[in-house]
């Protein structure tokens, strides 16, 4: 019943135009001061940034390019749409914007006057590095994105990822296990 | 000092690296990753040095005017606000041309183990001392100290009686019942000293509870007070850190949980502890081996009871947490029922809070089960010393070593000894989160007004003009919202702020208002630097109306009345009357005795507008601030209130936000901002010859009225 309603019902992602890159009209290139460029229908754009619409769900997708002003230029509908060369450059540039190494150890967890401080190792790209950090309202900035992915943020706004606690040592979950519900 | 660091923490492929962002008195920027140059270029030819968010990460950026930008540091966010910090002084640097190193970029670390502190956190949580703590709390307890100490006294005197009964009935067992020697009317001595030890004893102990309860509703009293007196007088900058539900928590809540800790823990401390040691010192003087046996046991309790205790913390905290998540949903659903109604989700609420329930019921479920088995056994094996003293004491009594009123002395004694290690299985949890709640509740009473109100500040004057001296402002430092914004208005001049969104227009207002202090420049009214205005004072004079408008619960009247206390009915009417607030009112059954606010009549957001506008102009001020006073009225209603306003506004300044320009047809001037810089000022008609950013605003709202009528 619901899938012939679905199927004839006209969807207002048809009706409204989103503006999707075409990637065979775009180029991008990386620039000598640390930024992406891109040249797309023969416009110059020497800086954009690029904005995962659904970080969470689907980082790879809806991804919108906008000048430094926060004009929206296009949405990339797939990153997988584009060849590549073209999207190393484009994960590179999501790799500078969104930052969230994964925990890889927790050494300890204090909890002191409402602040919950984490003594993690973590890694993102490079060498695993340790970190010291505090989290308030544990209810808030402790989520379980699934069962196994747990996703931190510290009072800085620094975010930390567990892609699965299954993989993470014994004696690190155990710790982290008070908080995570 | 004669160069600025700034220690970054990212490379360019988001790697960790030790990086040190250098800026010198030669204007020369250094980049250092791991001890080595990787860049180095002169800031005299940028344009501005920028701090640029990414998420969980941020970078600075350098600015060109015909070259590419280029980026100089990433680093994670705990480097962010020094980052803004170093950027400041890079800015001044290349507009002035001289570079000014006054402070350094420190973070806020705590002075003794140099950690750096969690933002908006002034207690380092590694060091604060629990003794510190007690100590403040015992110096706010000042007023109710000897009350309390009276009402402790009186329970160590009850514990004290107490303690006699079981020497009592040694006495009375060894000396006269063992040995069949007293007499009746010695028994009844005896026995009539225990009777009244009890009664004593126990009369003590009611009244002493009494003085206590009152000590501490008195004290939590005492400190919510000063915890509302507090508020009330932070500035917005210090507010805009906490959501209203934490500071409400901060007022009720905590204030609570500390009286509670002090009239259910506090007191028993020391009764418990006293007990503890009398009991102790008086069975080894009467037997020392017997004592040895009593005590064995102990270690076991401890070391059992502190393991529960982690685990039983554990799961409270999680129980807290569901029931705390379940209350939130259902105040978040009642709240807004109009839309799940409006939605249609009734069912899919109703399923949702639902599958939370049954998740809180399963915890609790699990944690009374625990509960129910651990008590029992924690009962059990502090129990196994008594048994042993039965057993033991027995075989010795049987061998003749031993006395029977001894041993009953003893197994009377046994309570007194237990009793408080039990007590210890919530004490520390009950300690901790009274800790908590204190320093909370002390955070909020050590914060220090941003915006200072000292002795000094003097009386607004706003009959004056207002000057704005290349003022920059923005709410965190390294977010800029107003940048070198500089005008004057004349006394009695009508201004308008016109801009897009996120232009800086109430902030703009904000800062006349002396709601925050500018971060460079300044602003002067009638001559006089703000800073030494009162603000206070300010706010009493200046008539302010925002747009989102806050009405309290009360009647209209009151609500008018609450800008001037002591106006007439005559002036209430007359602001109303001015206001096009009248009408409406009128066509209620109790006029200006209706009921508004939460449990009262509902106003629409037109009504409320102008009820907003009759307060602020009841007090006939000179200065009229309106940020877009007018946006919820018709056009018709608003050019009433106009023509009325401008009948009163001859000799007032008046400056007004408005996204609809015809609102501001009755400026003299214009203020256009846009991304927090002034890019236009003049008439109307002056901006419209300009073919601006002002020209485009007005085309555009012609199109849109055309396409609408």
């Amino acid at each position: 019943m619901q899938d012939v309603e679905s199927a004839s019902a006209p969807l207002l992602s048809d009706a409204i135009d989103l503006g999707y890159l075409d990637p065979d009209q775009a180029r991008f290139s990386q620039t000598p001061g640390g930024f992406l460029a891109l040249n797309y229908k023969g416009a110059d754009y020497p800086r954009v940034s690029v904005r995962r619409s659904l970080p969470l769900a689907m980082p790879n997708e809806y991804l919108s390019l906008a000048d430094p002003e926060g004009k929206e230029i296009a949405i990339l509908r797939d990153l997988s749409r584009l060849d590549a060369d073209q999207r190393g450059l484009v994960e590179a540039e999501l790799a500078r914007r969104y930052y969230c190494p994964n925990v890889v150890d927790v050494k300890s967890v204090k909890d002191q006057l409402g602040y919950v401080y984490f003594e993690l190792t973590v890694q993102g790209a490079g060498a695993p590095s340790a970190r010291m950090c505090a989290v308030k309202d544990v209810n808030k900035n402790i989520r379980m994105l699934s069962d196994d992915d747990v996703i931190m943020f510290d009072v800085d706004g620094n975010r930390y990822r567990i892609p699965s606690l299954k993989a993470l040592n014994a004696k690190s979950r155990k710790r982290l296990e008070p908080y995570l519900f | 000092m004669d160069k600025i660091d700034l220690a970054f923490t990212l490379d360019e492929s988001m790697r960790p690296v030790d990086g040190r962002l250098t800026f010198d008195g030669e204007g020369v920027i250094t980049v250092r990753e791991n001890g080595e140059r990787t860049r180095s270029l002169s800031a005299k030819d940028a344009k501005e040095a920028q701090v640029l968010g990414g998420v969980g990460c941020a970078l600075i950026l350098l600015t060109y005017e015909n070259a590419p930008d280029i980026a100089l540091a990433r680093f994670d966010m705990s480097r962010l606000k020094a980052a803004g910090e170093w950027c400041k002084i890079v800015n001044h640097a290349i507009e002035t041309g001289k570079p000014a190193f006054d402070d350094a970029i420190e973070p806020e670390v705590c002075e003794k183990c140099g950690k750096t502190l969690p933002e908006g956190m002034r207690v380092c949580p590694f060091c604060f001392s629990k003794t510190g703590l007690l100590k403040r709390v015992w110096s706010l307890m000042k007023p109710f100290r000897r009350e309390a100490i009276i009402s402790e006294a009186f329970i160590a005197l009850s514990g004290v009686i107490y303690l006699s009964v079981p020497v009592l009935n040694r006495v009375l067992i060894d000396n006269y019942l063992a040995p069949r020697l007293g007499t009746a009317a010695q028994i009844m001595l005896l026995a009539g000293f225990m009777f009244l030890a009890r009664a004593i004893g126990e009369v003590i102990f009611v009244l002493s509870s009494r003085v206590y309860a009152r000590v501490g509703t008195l004290f939590s009293n005492h400190l919510r007070d000063l915890a509302y007196a507090k508020i009330q007088k932070l500035s917005m900058t210090a507010l805009g850190r906490r959501t209203p539900g934490e500071l409400i928590r901060r007022v009720m809540e905590d204030t609570v949980t500390i009286k509670d800790f002090l009239t259910d823990y506090g007191r028993w401390m020391v009764d418990m502890g006293l007990m503890f040691i009398a009991s102790m010192v008086i069975l080894a003087l009467t037997n020392w081996r017997l004592t040895l046996l009593v005590f064995a046991p102990i270690p076991i309790v401890v070391v059992a009871l502190y393991r529960f205790r982690s685990m039983i913390h554990i799961r409270y905290e999680r129980q807290w947490r569901k029931n705390s998540r379940a209350q939130s949903i259902l105040h978040d659903i009642i709240k807004g029922i109009r839309t799940v109604k409006s939605f249609g989700a009734e069912d899919r609420e109703i399923a949702k809070f639902a599958g939370v329930s049954k998740d809180l019921a399963q915890v609790m479920t699990n944690n009374e089960t625990m509960w129910a088995l651990l008590f029992p056994a924690v009962t059990f094996f502090s129990g196994i010393g008594e048994f042993m003293v039965l057993y033991i004491g027995g075989k010795w009594i049987l061998g003749g070593s031993l006395s029977l009123g001894v041993l009953v002395q003893f197994t009377m004694f046994l309570g007194y000894i237990y009793q408080p290690l039990r007590w210890l299985v919530s004490f520390p949890r009950m300690l901790a989160d009274a800790m908590t709640s204190l320093v909370k509740m002390f955070e909020i009473l050590d914060e220090e007004a941003d915006i200072q109100e000292t002795a000094l500040s003097k009386d607004a004057d706003v009959s004056g003009g207002v000057d704005y001296q290349s003022v920059s402002f923005g709410y965190k430092s390294y977010e800029p919202v107003l940048k070198e914004v500089s005008f004057t208005i004349e006394p009695g001049e009508m201004i308008g702020i016109v801009g897009k969104s996120g232009a800086g227009k109430s902030t703009l207002i904000n800062l006349m208002l002396r709601l925050y202090d500018p971060n460079t420049g300044r602003i002067t009214l009638s001559g006089e630097d703000l800073r030494a205005v009162s603000p206070r004072l300010l706010h009493e004079k200046a008539g302010v109306v925002f747009q989102d408008t806050f009405l309290f619960a009360g009647t209209i009247y009151d609500n008018i009345l609450y800008a001037k206390p002591d106006a007439t009915a005559a002036e209430v009417i007359a602001a109303c009357v001015a206001a096009n607030a009248h009408d409406f009112i009128m066509k209620s059954a109790d006029g200006y005795d209706t009921l508004i606010g939460e449990s009262g009549y509902s106003l629409s957001g037109g009504e409320r507008q102008r009820l907003a506008i009759a307060r602020a102009i009841i007090k006939h001020p000179r200065l009229l601030i309106l940020d877009e006073a007018t946006s919820s009225l018709d056009l018709e209603t608003e050019s009433i209130i106009q023509d009325s306003l401008n009948n009163l506004t001859r000799k007032r300044t008046t400056i007004a936000i408005a996204h609809r320009l015809s609102t501001l047809r009755a400026a003299n001037r214009l203020i256009v901002l846009d991304k927090g810089r002034i890019a236009e000022m003049g008439d109307h008609m002056q901006l419209l010859r300009r073919k601006g950013i002002y020209y485009k605003l007005v085309m555009a709202q012609r199109q849109t009225n055309k396409a609408a009528g």
